[in-house]
């Protein structure tokens, strides 16, 4: 069942250079506990795509839908509530100066989730769900390591309960082992909980063992959009093709398949 | 804070600032018990004493109607401590609010404000300050008055900027998305990043307040006499210099003193609070 | 002879605590002309080792270095200041991970390869200087060297900018170019240029190059040789081909592993932290 379906969505931006087409007619749909990638290099819209869908971006064509009902650019609190975030950088995405609770509570506390006196102990819950210690609430963003600030930020977006998760580039600040690690919690939580993740990333090693489908942007435009498994083995355009050569590969077997898509170093 | 108070006694003039400003403090709040001579704080006279040179009776010497210089300058000092901060408990709190919504805000919100800003900003302070006072009653009070209207710009300026540039980080975003409120955002996300450099600016503010009314009093617009004050004492003495040089030099010692105190603890505490960002 | 031989470096830091050692004698070597690649996660003491062999740590008054760094039959850690300081930009090179911010933005490109070539040779002529730094862009692929030199770091793209660097990294015909995460900042597409790019220009001028990376894709592809580090530690060492086929380390294992594969093997289950990591160095020699 389509959960979040964009209508001829374009953004333009008016600068003193002149217009920018940031976002260009963009159809797409995203299915009900599934994990959709929006793949593109800087430029391509997706971080404007990504921000008409939390609301923070008025569209300037176009409609947004989440489970049939329309989305404008003012939100109410139930529709905010339905689409949450998890950005890029997990330093910068913490409060310095409140505590991992305070900051995963706000959520409770904006929608009254749980009677008042128990929402300390959803707070931990939270945490613990995603491979936290209860008692990390009470500890400062500046004293945890990058993957367990990602983490807090993982379960402060899941703390409301939202129906669509969107995941901006949520691993590619971190290291190789701790991304592995945030990758799998990830996948864990979306088959456990059946959860919708809209996967915004450049890197496709990443979206291949995460996402089943795949949307290509380039300057604005969705180039081609697919399962998984179909653009890896037969990409349809030069550029989804020209991504998957220019990923820096580790084994043979990448080797291989990188050349077959016929690009490599 | 272990590791605060570490980094601020480390440094040779950090100590020096807390030694002082401690000594400014403990002077003005024990002046009634340490002052040698406590009822000169007021309007009396001793001829029989006056104008001499520092002694063991007199440390600093003795004023044109032989009141204790040195007791003096200890109630000098709680004027110049309550002035202070009252002015500062009350600019502050003015242009951190304005500030914070600027700010945050942005819009026609940050144009107004920070153009109401601009044109305090735009008065050189002592001349606001004076024209204030040509206008109002020259008490204490309206001298208060006078250095809070020129002083909260300066915290809308400073608070407006950093939560100009707060307002772009990760955080702002993330309270925004779960849909917290814009007075959620500004106080309690935005306002907490803002406060070390309040603080600091307060600490440093309290040397600038104590001079700018040190100035005015010594053009004859603040405390008026009998109160004892630091700049109507320097005023005072500066027409019998350099003979009577007593009546000038140790208020003037004083208001350097303080001065010079709580602008190296200012500085100390910007260290401490940078390196904890 | 190696061109750049560390021997036992160690380098604290002083802080408030007392000392904190971040790297626990660490050797490498960089023969002439060699591509080396220093691999491992943030904090593992892979920037910082770059900086000692630039002489910018020694430098500073919190870092406590011992050890051997020694190139072209100098000891770097030995040397005067003035010494140091007259290595860095002639024969010994850096190429940074965000072009666009560490070329000035106040000046031309023009003007800051003129500041480049004049550290070699400071008579050089102006007319001099624009020659060879034209032909310096053209070899990068450049196909408008001229608007490029006239033109400002923010008026050209970030890939653009890469090219800039590389091409002022080697106009002084360095023995040893550092490439501290050269186009992580860029684009993949152009990040896969770059490195191409590099590869071929440092084969024409005989420069050594010790590559910085968090990436074992880029290590792989780059690399004649890698030095795998953790926690200030060399846990693996070896011909890259050799390492790839054959990661004998714990934490080399764990972090090739790791790696997503775009053939699309899942995500594995590998610890983020593990005692074993802490194994002794396993070298798969090769090294002269």
């Amino acid at each position: 069942m389509t959960l979040l379906s964009l209508r001829n969505l374009s953004k333009t931006f008016k600068t003193p250079a002149g217009l920018v087409h940031a976002v260009r007619d963009v159809s797409l749909d995203v299915v009900e506990s599934e994990c959709l990638a929006i793949v593109g290099e800087s430029g391509s819209g997706k971080t404007t795509l990504a921000n008409m869908i939390l609301g923070n971006l008025a569209p300037t064509e176009g409609a947004i839908t989440l489970a049939g009902a329309p989305l404008g650019p003012q939100r109410s609190p139930s529709e905010r509530r339905a689409i949450q975030l998890v950005q890029q950088n997990p330093l910068s995405a913490l409060n310095p100066k409140r505590t991992i609770g305070a900051s995963v509570r706000l959520g409770l506390d904006t929608y009254q989730i749980g009677p008042r006196a128990n929402r300390w102990h959803l707070v931990e819950d939270a945490l613990e769900a995603v491979g936290l210690p209860r008692e990390m609430r009470h500890r400062a963003p500046s004293a945890l390591s990058g993957g367990q600030r990602q983490r807090v930020g993982i379960a402060r977006a899941l703390s409301v309960a939202p129906r669509l998760l969107v995941l901006d580039e949520p691993t590619s600040a971190l290291d190789v082992l701790v991304q592995a690690r945030v990758l799998r919690l990830l996948n864990d939580l979306r088959e456990t909980r059946g959860l919708t993740y809209l996967f915004i990333t450049h890197d496709l090693a990443v979206v291949r063992n995460v996402a089943a489908r795949i949307a290509v942007f380039q300057s604005g435009r969705l180039v081609e959009e697919g399962p998984t498994e179909a653009i890896f083995s037969a990409p349809k355009t030069d550029y989804t093709r020209a991504l998957i050569a220019a990923v820096p590969v580790v084994d043979a077997a990448e080797l291989a398949l990188r050349n077959s898509i016929g690009g490599g170093s | 804070m272990i590791r605060a108070a570490l980094i601020l006694t480390r440094s040779p003039l950090n100590l020096l600032g807390i030694v002082l400003v401690a000594l400014v403090v403990c002077a003005a709040i024990f002046a009634p018990w340490v002052a040698p001579f406590p009822d000169h704080n007021g309007a009396v006279v001793d001829f029989l004493n006056n104008n001499r040179p520092p002694s063991a009776r007199n440390w600093m010497g003795t004023d044109l109607v032989g009141r204790d210089i040195f007791s003096r300058i200890l109630y000098a000092y709680q004027i110049s401590l309550t002035l202070g901060v009252v002015v500062l408990a009350i600019a502050t709190p003015i242009g951190t609010f304005v500030g914070l919504l600027a700010g945050y805000l942005g819009g026609w919100t940050e144009a107004v404000l920070m153009r109401l800003v601009d044109v305090f900003l735009s008065i050189p302070p002592l001349v606001l300050a004076i024209a204030m006072m040509g206008v109002l009653e020259p008490t204490l009070t309206n001298a208060m008055l006078a250095v809070t209207a020129m002083w909260w710009p300066w915290y809308a300026r400073l608070v407006y900027s950093i939560a100009r540039s707060e307002r772009e980080e990760g955080y702002v975003l993330a309270a925004e998305v779960i849909g917290a409120g814009t007075g959620h955002v500004a106080f309690r996300e935005i306002l907490p990043n803002c406060l070390p450099a309040i603080i600091t600016k307060m600490t440093l503010d309290m040397g600038f307040v104590i001079i700018i009314a040190s100035s005015l009093s010594f053009l004859g617009l603040g405390v008026q006499p009998p109160t004892p004050d630091l700049g109507s004492m320097v005023a005072e003495g500066a027409r019998y210099l350099p003979d009577s040089w007593w009546l000038t030099v140790f208020p003037g010692l004083a208001i350097l003193v303080a001065v010079f105190g709580f602008n190296l603890l200012g500085d100390g505490l910007r260290e401490v609070l940078d390196v904890d960002r | 002879m190696s061109l750049l031989d560390i021997q036992g470096l160690k380098l604290s830091f002083r802080d408030l605590r007392g000392l904190t050692e971040v790297l626990h004698g660490i050797s490498l070597r960089v023969s002439a002309g060699e591509r080396v690649a220093l691999v491992g996660e943030s904090g593992s003491g892979k920037s910082v080792t770059a900086r000692i062999v630039l002489g910018l740590l020694q430098e500073t008054q919190k870092a406590l270095i011992s050890g051997e760094v020694v190139f072209d039959g100098q000891d770097v850690n030995r040397m005067a200041p003035q010494a140091r300081a007259a290595l860095r930009g002639v024969d010994i090179s850096m190429i940074f991970q965000d072009p666009t911010s560490s070329l000035n933005p106040t000046f031309t490109i023009e003007r800051q390869f003129v500041e480049v070539l004049r550290r070699r040779e400071n008579k050089l002529s102006r007319k001099d200087c624009d020659a060879k730094a034209m032909q310096m862009l053209a070899a990068t692929s450049i196909a408008d060297p001229a608007r490029v030199l006239a033109s400002y770091p923010f008026q050209l793209s970030g890939g653009m900018n890469q090219r800039v660097m590389i091409a002022m990294a080697l106009a002084n015909r360095p023995k040893l170019l550092l490439a501290d995460e050269p186009g992580t900042a860029l684009d993949v597409t152009v990040q896969a240029q770059t490195l191409a790019l590099m590869r071929r220009l440092v084969a024409d001028h005989d420069a050594a190059v010790l590559l910085i990376s968090h990436n074992l894709g880029v290590v792989r592809e780059f690399a004649d040789r890698v030095y795998v580090i953790y926690r200030g530690r060399i846990v693996e060492d070896g011909p890259t081909q050799a390492l790839f086929a054959d990661p004998r380390h714990a934490y080399t294992r764990a972090l090739m592993a790791a790696v997503p594969r775009i053939t699309g093997e899942g995500i594995p289950d590998v610890p983020e932290i593990s005692s074993d990591f802490l194994a002794p160095q396993v070298s798969h020699g090769g090294d002269q």
